[in-house]
């Protein structure tokens, strides 16, 4: 099939030239996504490399972005308990 | 469970091996205790952890209503309760592999949260066309002077970069999921591959479009391009 595009968006260039080093897999953004989303509402974590890691793939991966921001509203309105 | 089974751990720097333990919550430790026991008590834990799994699915459901425009309450709450089913059964497959470095609940909703997003995403376009280029000829065609001069120059660097610095395949994964956004599992889903693997040509894709940027002078640094293993 041939179609024919209008140009790039701004919006879709940037997507695409998005820089995704450090390598970070989808499968290992989920591993981490508990721990990352839990450091990010600590205010840090001792592990720097894996939060840069995570926030460039939440960068250029909008279904684990989409995921990591319900997980963040989930725990928000879990509000200050967080004992369930 | 769905393409992201695999949960391979990271390696390198990533694996945080030294990392002290999160602080648990006391009610997480002993769901999980009770889930590995046997008989009344794991009973009970299970319908416990079930109820957060139905929390988390609701909640994505309801977060990504918009995608299912049309569908009304009760088939949200079948989706919600069926992706909390699914979700359970793929915690139940991983309980082995909680490391309790974050609290057992977050670790908990993930899973109900993927799979919800997940189904989701699958009946959003369960009818819809998913558009893939079979030649890479069509980038330089219909635009008009006019358009190329209202496009940035970004843009057309861009442009130029997926017609020359990626394979067909390439091309065809970025433009499918980048401009035409179609969703990453719902393209594995159709092209019979993992969601990891269409990430990773991706990757690799942006890589080579930031190589041939930075050696046309439209990115400041030459990023070093991944290398792939992949089509
Ligand atoms: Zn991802």
């Amino acid at each position: 099939m041939t179609r024919s595009h209008p140009m790039l968006t701004k919006r879709q260039a940037e997507a695409l030239v998005v820089d995704t080093e450090p390598w970070l897999s989808c499968e290992s953004c989920f591993h981490l996504m508990d721990r990352y989303v839990e450091a990010e509402r600590a205010g840090g974590s001792p592990d720097p490399a894996m939060m840069t890691a995570m926030q460039h793939h939440l960068r250029a991966c909008a279904a684990c972005a989409e995921e990591a921001e319900s997980l963040r509203e989930l725990l928000e309105s879990d509000g200050g308990t967080q004992e369930d | 469970m769905t393409a992201l089974s695999g949960g391979a751990a990271p390696g390198g720097a990533l694996a945080p091996a030294s990392v002290p333990r999160q602080a648990q919550d006391a009610p997480g430790d002993r769901l999980l205790e009770a889930l590995r026991a046997d008989g009344a008590a794991q009973t009970a834990a299970l319908r416990e952890v079930h109820l957060l799994m139905l929390r988390a699915a609701r909640h994505q459901v309801w977060r990504m209503g918009a995608m299912l425009p049309g569908v009304g309450t009760v088939v949200r709450e079948e989706i919600a309760c069926a992706a909390a089913d699914d979700a359970l059964t793929a915690l139940l497959g991983k309980l082995d592999t909680f490391e309790g470095r974050s609290r057992f609940t977050t670790w908990a909703y993930k899973f109900a949260i993927l799979q919800a997003a997940t189904e989701v995403r699958r009946l959003a376009w369960a009818q819809r066309e998913v558009p893939l280029e079979d030649t890479g000829t069509w980038w330089a065609t219909e635009a008009g002077p006019e358009d190329y001069a209202e496009a940035s120059d970004l843009a057309r660097a861009v442009t130029q970069a997926l017609d020359h610095a990626l394979t067909d395949y390439q091309r065809r994964i970025a433009v499918a999921l980048l401009v035409d956004e179609v969703p990453i599992d719902v393209l594995a889903e159709r092209l019979g591959t993992t969601r990891g693997a269409l990430y990773k040509t991706l990757h690799v894709a942006r890589g080579r479009i930031r190589a041939h940027l930075a050696a046309g002078g439209h990115l400041p640094a030459p990023a070093a391009p991944a290398e792939e293993n992949h089509r």
